[in-house]
Parts: structure tokens; sequence; C-alpha cells
């Protein structure tokens, strides 16, 4: 290593700007630690917070990382700039190796990773449960269909749909799964995923495979579920929620669970359609069919047709059931469902409809002109 | 040399210049007009690709947009990441970059076999053809990645077996050229020319053609697996007769990982150029930066299931796959350090060439730190497949592939053309294109980890805000690419001409003429030393040190 003059390597100029990096970098490095992540995303589940500590190490770290090699790209780029006064065959330094520096930055990212890999790996338990876990915990099921997530409890005979319930501080494992439509792979299953943001858990959902995760919410609030693997055309639909309750409150709800489905099993009425209501069913629209289908004409599908004008044109095409559009045929439609070409119209439980909901529906569907 | 010395080394004997047009530009042998072929080639389906890319922006815009129909954005995506994967950022690097600077720079005449990269090369267009042509019958729509079952269900037909055969075209291309590359590199290099003379392009060159020749070949048997179960109904994916959906994740990865290894370390090379020529000082580190291509190299086949960390891995998979991913960031860190450190106490020339190697360094590192936190099984957790993870990816294609595609551009112009380029347009160029850049990508990380899902044409409205300004910077961000087409046209017209070494340059491209003759060297050169060694002589033993030119700016 040769030196071109007497003066040392690295200068006053070089010592300021490192020290302006260094306060940039300080600065951020502090930002990352106190910036307050619950108040943007909430930390819902017991994983949350050592999740988003992994996230902020990396990113304390990251930042000076970026900062100092920004920060020399800039300086060196502006204060070694070739002058005008300058030869123009003038060269810069010979200097090509200096195997301190480079042990230096070989060895500390090393450490880094080290450290990262080690904190990462005591995390992991913390969601993908250890068999003592599952064997402590309840189970539930959750398994992806297209395009929505059905639950199902322990002691409940009926799954509920789209929505999740769970006790605050409770710890639940939930065995994810993905559904078996059909034994054709051409209209079956498909990997869905199952992710809750607030949680900072995420588990595919994978045809024949069932993955346990482990959960203990501890806030109470609503959060919401994201399916972020494609799984067909109602992929930017497909979400559903999970209710975080107290003790009592879940409590009651699974009471009611078991009360309306034993309601259910002990007479299947006819459903009437008199007294529905439009607004309601509007309502219940909104909340509940945009998922798949728009309030426009036929045409305009989503993943199923649109629902505009249904009872009024007469060149109106038949309904997937084959059957003329008429009330009474689509209210068939809404207690028991359909296999529609692009996907499944879940039936009145899968929907979370009550009869009255049904009538409302079809209430509203007379109403629905584009 | 005497006459006699000369026929003795066969590869100093020239051959007879082509003489029919089919000859000179259809069916070309030689490795430099190939690589234009590929330039224009893969340029054009970039202009596709990118379109279709901004149709996407423009449907995300805002929520619940009836811009385009959701199969006709599922559509857009998958193509657009299969075309910029496949006809794009591999055929740029490789088939134009790798043919048309590194047999020059290993003083050969032209590649190892020169009629099977002719083949490499038109397999390119044929491939394009077939992926494309999948519009007509609805195309893909499962991503690139095109995972089962839901691949196998959408749309149903012709659709996805286009895209697998044509996937698997450009793959037998991308197979052959990197045998072609690698027996090159082994074979023909100039005499004195030892391995730790050949410049950094050389090696990550050579390390790709391995990559290219090894992984592929992974690639087209997950393709032959999809096509056969597609169209013959053999149940590989298909759990219900005992096949397994996740299998296809472990074959497509195998590949793709080491694929994205393909795409950048020929972009790390062309770093590994401009940088000493526009500082005029030897590359700092040259032997940390060779192995660590290397070992990257290697390591890049070691780490394909941190694509996987959702897909119901094992524990000890996790762990093992989380390890080498954080092992894999070492070298490529080393690399980001030494090209900085070349900076230091150079004669820096702010040319067009040098501020997309800048811009490269500034993107890639954060590109790469986001790439530590997806190393992380638990953080992958939240990160996986939402829009985090698209802002990774752009951060290190994007701002690594395509910024050094356009360093490398602006350098070797010249030498291809024969002419400049516009240096005042390259700098309006690339200030625009770098500030539009961080502007669309950097806020996809933040909506990402708020619960932006990828691969979604509406998303909840509380997003809304970011997406349309997200959207509109990367309007932004492909016009720029028209200042450089205008600069293109204009150069070709009216440019400056270029002598053999504008920029002072010392690796062996420079000492011939340009545009470069067909048979590249009248006399073999005989090799001394490395390249980079600024203000010793030129180190070729037959090559007139008149050729040590100074920089024309």
């Amino acid at each position: 290593m040769k030196q071109e003059k007497t003066e040392p390597l690295l200068d006053a100029g070089f010592w300021r700007a490192v020290a302006v990096m260094a306060i940039i970098s300080a600065a951020l490095m502090w930002g990352v630690v106190v910036m307050p992540i619950d108040r943007y995303l909430p930390e819902a589940s017991t994983v949350s917070k050592p999740i988003d500590d992994l996230f902020r190490f990396c990113a304390f770290f990251g930042a000076p990382i970026f900062v100092f090699v920004n920060g020399f790209l800039l300086y060196f780029a502006i204060r070694y700039r070739h002058r005008a006064d300058e030869p123009m065959d003038a060269v810069g330094s010979d200097i090509h190796e200096h195997h301190g520096l480079e042990l230096t930055w070989t060895i500390i990212p090393s450490i880094l990773m080290i450290v990262l890999a080690v904190l990462s790996y005591r995390v992991i338990p913390l969601y993908y449960p250890t068999d003592q876990a599952v064997a402590s915990a309840v189970t539930l099921e959750a398994i992806g269909h297209k395009f929505y997530y059905e639950f199902r409890y322990p002691g409940l005979r009926q799954s509920v749909m789209n929505e999740l319930h769970l006790p605050i501080g409770v710890p639940v494992t939930i065995d994810v799964t993905s559904a078996e439509e059909s034994p054709d792979v051409q209209t079956g299953a498909v990997i869905h995923s199952f992710w809750v943001p607030e949680f900072r858990v995420k588990q595919d959902m994978i045809p024949g495979m069932v993955i346990p995760i482990h959960v203990t919410p501890d806030q109470i609030g609503i959060f919401r579920i994201v399916c972020s693997e494609f799984c067909g055309l109602g992929h930017s639909h497909m979400w559903g929620k999970v209710v975080v309750q107290s003790k009592e409150d879940f409590d009651k709800w699974y009471a009611d669970q078991n009360r309306a489905a034993a309601a259910e099993a002990a007479g299947v009425q006819p459903i009437s359609l008199a007294g529905g209501v439009a607004s309601a069913g509007q309502t219940l629209f909104n909340a509940k069919c945009v998922v798949c289908h728009n309030a426009a004409p036929f045409a305009q599908r989503k993943v199923g047709p649109g629902l505009a004008d249904l009872f009024d044109d007469p060149d109106h095409p038949d309904l997937v059931t084959g059957k003329t559009a008429t009330p009474s045929n689509v209210a068939d439609i809404l207690v028991h469902g359909a296999h529609g070409d692009m996907g499944v119209m879940p039936n009145m439980q899968a929907n979370g409809l009550s009869s009255k909901d049904v009538a409302d529906l079809v209430a509203y569907l007379q109403t629905l002109h584009h | 040399m005497s006459i006699s010395e000369l026929e003795q080394h066969p590869a100093s004997h020239i051959h007879p210049p082509p003489d029919t047009f089919i000859k000179k530009y259809v069916f070309s042998l030689d490795h430099k007009v190939i690589a234009v072929q590929y330039f224009v080639t893969a340029g054009l389906f970039l202009v596709f690709a990118g379109l279709l890319a901004e149709l996407m922006r423009v449907q995300l815009m805002g929520p619940n947009n009836h811009v385009l129909s959701t199969a006709v954005f599922d559509e857009a995506y998958s193509l657009h990441g299969t075309a910029m994967v496949w006809l794009v950022g591999i055929p740029l690097v490789t088939g134009a970059f790798g043919n048309l600077i590194m047999p020059v720079q290993i003083g050969a005449r032209d590649v190892a076999f020169p009629w099977l990269n002719m083949l490499s090369f038109w397999m390119l267009p044929v491939a394009g053809i077939l992926v494309f042509s999948s519009l007509l019958f609805g195309a893909p729509q499962a991503g690139w990645t095109e995972y089962p079952p839901v691949s196998l269900q959408l749309p149903l037909g012709a659709s996805l077996s286009l895209w697998c055969a044509g996937v698997f075209v450009i793959g037998v291309s991308s197979t052959i050229t990197g045998l072609n590359f690698l027996v090159t590199i082994i074979k023909m290099r100039a005499p004195g020319m030892t391995y730790t003379r050949m410049p950094l392009f050389v090696w990550a060159t050579g390390v790709t053609a391995f990559l290219s020749m090894i992984a592929t070949a992974n690639l087209s048997a997950a393709l032959a697996g999809l096509f056969i179960q597609h169209v013959f109904g053999v149940p590989l994916y298909d759990v219900g007769r005992g096949g397994a959906p996740v299998l296809w994740q472990h074959v497509f990865w195998f590949y793709s990982h080491p694929a994205v290894y393909i795409l950048i370390l020929p972009a790390f090379g062309i770093v590994s150029e401009v940088i000493p020529t526009f500082v005029r000082r030897p590359i700092f580190g040259y032997k940390a930066i060779a192995y660590s291509s290397a070992a990257i190299g290697l390591l890049s086949f070691m780490v394909w299931a941190h694509h996987m960390f959702t897909s119901g891995l094992q524990h000890w998979e996790q762990l093992f796959f989380m390890i080498l991913t954080m092992v894999i960031a070492v070298p490529t860190g080393i690399k980001i350090f030494s090209w900085v450190t070349t900076l230091w106490r150079g004669k820096v020339r702010l040319d067009s060439p040098l501020l997309f190697v800048l811009g490269f360094l500034s993107t890639f590192t954060l590109g790469g730190i986001t790439g530590v936190m997806l190393a992380s099984v638990p953080a992958d957790a939240q990160e996986h497949a939402s829009y985090f993870v698209v802002a990774h990816i752009h951060y290190v294609l994007f701002g690594g592939t395509i910024f050094g595609i356009f360093a490398g551009l602006y350098y070797w112009w010249p030498k291809m053309t024969g002419r400049m380029l516009d240096e005042r347009l390259g700098k309006w160029h690339f200030w625009i294109m770098y500030l539009a850049f961080n502007l669309t990508f950097l806020p996809m990380h933040w909506v990402g980890l708020l619960g932006m899902p990828r691969r979604v044409a509406t998303y909840d409205p509380v997003f809304a805000g970011t997406n349309m300004f997200v959207s509109i910077s990367s309007f932004v961000l492909a016009a720029s690419i028209l200042i450089f087409i205008i600069n293109a046209w204009r150069s070709a017209r009216q440019g400056e001409p270029a002598g053999p070494n504008p920029w002072g340059a010392r690796t062996l491209e420079w000492m011939i003429p340009s545009p470069m003759p067909y048979y590249n060297f009248r006399d073999i050169p005989i090799v001394l030393s490395g390249p980079y060694d600024y203000g010793k002589p030129l180190p070729y033993a037959n090559i007139s040190q008149d050729l040590a030119m100074v920089p024309v700016h």
C-alpha cells in the first residue's frame, strides 16, 4: 500500500462528513426506537410487538448503513470531482485494498446477521406452536374458500363465516387449511392466505395441508383478515374480520351461535318474502354482496353477475340455477347457495343471513335499477 | 508477432466478412450484431411490459376503479412480471451486454459457439410471441409465479400452455447462452489474461453464465410439470390424487432465486467497469468483488425457500433458509462498500454512466436492507406477499438491474454505435428517473406493512391517497424513458462521432475502433496485468500506448 503524500489518508474534511452522517444516523436510529408503530397499526396480539421489534432491529442498523453509503457517495462525488484546472488525464489514488477495512466491513455485518438470526429464532415459537402449546390451547379451524373464510369452533355445530370471534388473552391454536371444494383440480381448492396485519400473523391456506398457528389476542377491537395469496378473480375482495371481545361478550356470542344453529335445525320454514324492507336489504347488500356483485347491469361482472334490473328486464338471462329471474327463485339461491363458473355463491348460513335478511335483500333487489 | 506465429495461434485467424444482408443483419454469427438484436428486441418487450405496469397503476389510482376488469388487471401484472424477468431483464444483461462486451474484454474474436449464440437470440422473439399471444386467449392471471392450483384454473384453455411454452423456450435460450459464455471465458482468454487479470464484468458474466446453465434446467422441469398436468392431467400438483401444490413452489423457486442473481450480477459487473473509468483509479477490493461474485453464485442455490416462509415449511427448513439468506447479504454488502470506497480520492467525472451507477448504489442499498428485513422469518410473516415485497423487488430489480442497464448503455453506446449520446439529455433522464423511481416505490413499503396485499385490483380505501401518489409518480417515471429514446434517436442521426476511447478507459474494448470491426482485434492482444491501474502504462504488450486516451471532457 503506497501513500501518495505525507498527509493523512483521512483528513479533517472526511471526519467532518462522517460527523454529519453520524448525527443524521443517530436521529434516524432514535426515530426507529421511539416510533409508535402501535399508533399506525395496532399491536393486537402477543406476537405483534416481538415482530415489530425485529423490524425495528433491522431498521435500527439499516438506517446508518443507508445514511453512510449515500452520504459517502454524495461526499466523495462532490469533494473528489475532477476540477477544470487539473490535467485531463489526471488519475486518482492507487490504493486498491486495505485488509483492516475490508475485514471490518465483513465482520460487522456478519455479527449483525448472527444477532438477527438468534433474535428471529426466538420469536418463531411464539406463533408456530410447540407441542405443549398445541395441547394447552383451544383449537379452531380456519378454512379458506373462494372467496371467504370459514371458521369452525369446538362445540359449535355450524361454521362461522368471515368473522373470527376471539376472547381477549386466551391462547388459541388455529389449524389453517384450504377447502376441498371439489375433486376436480379445475374447480377445486386453491391456496389462500390468512393474514391479520394487526396480529402480525400470516399463514398460507394450502389444500391438503393443515398448518397450526398460535395466536393470543391482547387488544379488544375489530381487525381485518386479508387474503394475501392470489386465489382467483375474487382475491381482491377476499377479506374478513377478527372480532376480539371480552370473555363475557365472547361467551354470549358463542351461546348465540348455538341457539341460532338449533333454531335453524329445529324446523326449516319456507322463506316468506312479505315484509322485506328494501333499505335494510341495501345495507346488507353493501356489507356482504358487493364483494362479488356489482349494483349494475348483468354484464358488469365481478365474481358474479351484476344484480341491477333483475326482475324488470324481460330479456334478463336465466339465473345460474337455470331458472328464470323471479323473486322466489332468487330467494332460493340466497338460501341454498349455488355453484357459478367463477366462484361459489355461499348459502345463507355461510353469508350469515337470517330469513328476514333474505326477505330484505330480495326487496332491495326489486328496487335496484341502474 | 510474425506471420508464422500468427498462423500457429488459432485464435488469430480472421474469417472473411459476412457478405449478404441476411448473414450480416438477420442470421448473423457476430456476437456484436447479436447483441444489438437482443437490445432492440428486449427493448421492445420493455416498452410493452412497462405499458402493462402503467395500465395497472391507472387502475390502482383509486379503490374500486373500473378502468380494467379484474381479469384483465390480473393478466396485466402476470405478463408484466413474466416479460420483465424473462423477455427483458435476463436477455438484456446476458444476451445484450454479455454478448457485446465480454468476448472483446477477454481479447477474443467471438464466443465459443457463434451458431448457438444466434440460435439463443432467435428464441427470444419466438418466446415473446408465445407469451404475448396468450393475450388473445385470455392471458394467465396468477402472476409471473403461476402457483397451482389456481394457475391451472384461470383462465381455461390455451393460455397456460402458451405461457409454459414461451417461458420454456426462453429458458432453453438462457441455458445455451450460459454454456456458451462459460466455455468462452474459460477457453478463449487472450494470452496473459489470468482469471485475476480479467475485467470484473467478465467475472460477473462468468458466474451469471454458470447460474444460467445450471439453474434454468429446473425451471424447464417445473414448466414441463405444469404443462403435463394442464394438458394431460398428470396429478403433480393435485392434492386429491397424491400431488402437492407446494412442490411447484420448491421447483420454481429453486430456479427463480438464482434467476434474480442472474439479473443482478451483470449489473454489478457494469458498476465495476463504470466506476474506475469515471474516477480514473483502480477499483477498490478487486479480489473481494471477484470472489464475492462467485460466493453469491454458489449461495444463490441455497436460499430459495425464503420465498416460502408462510407455505408450511418445517421449523428447521425455515431456520436453514433464514440463516443462508442472511449469509448471502454479507458478500453483497462487501461489494457496495468496495464500490463506494473506489470513489474516495478519485478524479470523479459525473457523466451519465456514473450518475446511473450512483443511483444504483443508492437504491440497491435500500433494496438490500429491506431484503434483510424479509430474511427474518417472523418479520416476513407481516411482509410476505404484501406491497412491502413489491417495493423490495423493484428497488433491487429496477434500482439495481435497470439502473445498471442504463449505466451500461450510456457507457458503451459510443463503442457500439461510434457516436456519443447527448450528455445534457442523459443528466435530465437520470435525475427525473431517480426521483420519480423513489417517489413511486418508497411509499409501497408503508402500505404493505399496514396491510395492502399484492395482486389486487382494488384495496382498502384507507390506502387511496398513497396509491394515487404512487400512480402519478409512476407516470413521470415512465415518461423519463422517453428522454433516453429521444437521445438515442438523435445520436443515431447527428451524434458527435466517437473515437476508440472517449472515456479514457483501459479495458480491451476501448483499444479497438468504434464501432467495433467484425473481427474485433487485428492482432490478439497479449495481457501483462490487470486493467484498472490508472496512471501506469496500458497493460498490453502489442497495443499502442496512444490508446490510453484522455477523456473527451
